[in-house]
């Protein structure tokens, strides 16, 4: 299984097609990876008009830049890379992002009650959180990324990635324990 | 490697558990129409030479059309023709010949447009060579892995590179042509 959802291989003549300018192979990518370019430029930005609109500028300097793609490391974490670049531009433009709603969230096929709280608390925890702790602990904990690679695209050093990411880490976990001793309070209450 | 202690180590909140979320509405119409834009902005003389430009892109797109009737070759397509149920083995390797089909006739295409070419700027000269190396390591990689798809996909874009930089000395030699 992927590690992620951005993990999908597109093959060579669709991506020497979309190189020569070809549309429909472009938008053969564009399909393979719009959802999962959403949902990174939503982790980070936390905002669904923003995310939609980072998605759609990544996509077209993607096409208007792939010509640097050299194909000598996977195409999709080049191009997740080019929207986690707009997501952190973006993100430098906006002084307090939107709420997210939670008819965002697709339901588990399952309904599991149980699952579908503990995602909740997790949501609202990482809604909580600065966007710069947000962005660090997905990119980190998610995507994969190292804490070089975060430092990078932040402009700042690996010790800031690595403060950042304790530091959201715990500011999670605190706020799910505080929640779920509020709740515990009320059952015996 | 043990891969659940590496997921909690990574992901200790599990954050990948998380359900995904659907994106709005498709943007696919507007990002075409914004890729589209700088081709329909051309009027006048830069008009005319977009479409002179354009007949050189018919060169270019020549090349695509014909990895359809180029015989793929070294590779036996008698052997593929006979079976009428695609797999993922035979998809792989119809894929490796039309990029070994593309990457041939686009070296035989470059080697005539170069004869037809003028002179290139140094800075493109520079890309020029730079390019013509990355083939060359391609090529060593090649001689070790010979059916990669991953290195054939990268020869032919390279190729593609070397193409188009030609095309836009073709586009600027014949713009200064027309203003004479």
């Amino acid at each position: 299984m992927a590690e992620n959802a951005f993990e999908i291989i597109v093959d060579e003549l669709t991506l020497a097609g979309a190189r020569r300018g070809d549309m429909a192979a472009r938008e053969r990518i564009y399909r393979l990876y719009h959802t999962a370019s959403y949902n990174v430029a939503m982790r980070v930005c936390n905002c669904r008009e923003l995310a939609q609109e980072v998605t759609h500028e990544a996509f077209i300097t993607a096409f208007r830049r792939i010509r640097q793609f050299r194909g000598d490391a996977p195409f999709w974490g080049w191009l997740r890379r080019v929207v986690v670049n707009h997501a952190i531009s973006a993100l430098r433009k906006l002084p307090k992002a939107d709420l997210v709603e939670f008819q965002d969230y697709q339901a588990s096929a399952d309904g599991d009650q149980e699952s579908i709280g503990r995602a909740m608390d997790l949501e609202q925890a990482l809604q909580r959180l600065s966007h710069e702790d947000r962005a660090v602990i997905w990119l980190h904990d998610v995507e994969g990324y190292r804490h070089g690679e975060i430092a990078q695209i932040f402009g700042k050093t690996e010790s800031f990635s690595k403060t950042r990411l304790a530091r959201a880490r715990q500011k999670v976990r605190t706020m799910i324990e505080s929640r779920e001793r509020a709740e515990r309070t009320q059952l015996t209450g | 490697m043990n891969t659940s202690s590496n997921h909690e180590t990574r992901d200790p909140l599990g954050l990948r558990d998380l359900p995904a979320m659907t994106p709005p509405e498709d943007g696919w119409k507007q990002i075409e129409a914004a890729l589209q834009e700088p081709a329909r902005s051309g009027t006048g003389f830069r008009g005319r030479t977009a479409l002179l430009a354009t007949a050189a892109c018919v060169l270019l797109a020549a090349l695509v059309v014909l990895k359809t009737q180029a015989p793929p070759p070294a590779i036996g397509p008698q052997e593929v023709a006979t079976i009428t149920q695609p797999d993922a083995s035979l998809e792989q390797d119809q894929t490796l010949n039309d990029l070994i089909a593309m990457s041939q006739t686009l070296e035989k295409q470059l080697k005539g447009i170069r004869t037809h070419s003028g002179s290139i700027p140094a800075s493109s000269a520079v890309y020029v060579a730079e390019l013509e190396d990355m083939v060359a390591q391609v090529d060593t990689r090649l001689s070790v892995s010979p059916g990669s798809i991953n290195l054939w996909g990268q020869r032919v874009n390279l190729l593609l590179d070397l193409a188009q930089i030609y095309q836009q000395q073709w586009e600027r030699e014949y713009g200064r042509m027309a203003s004479l």
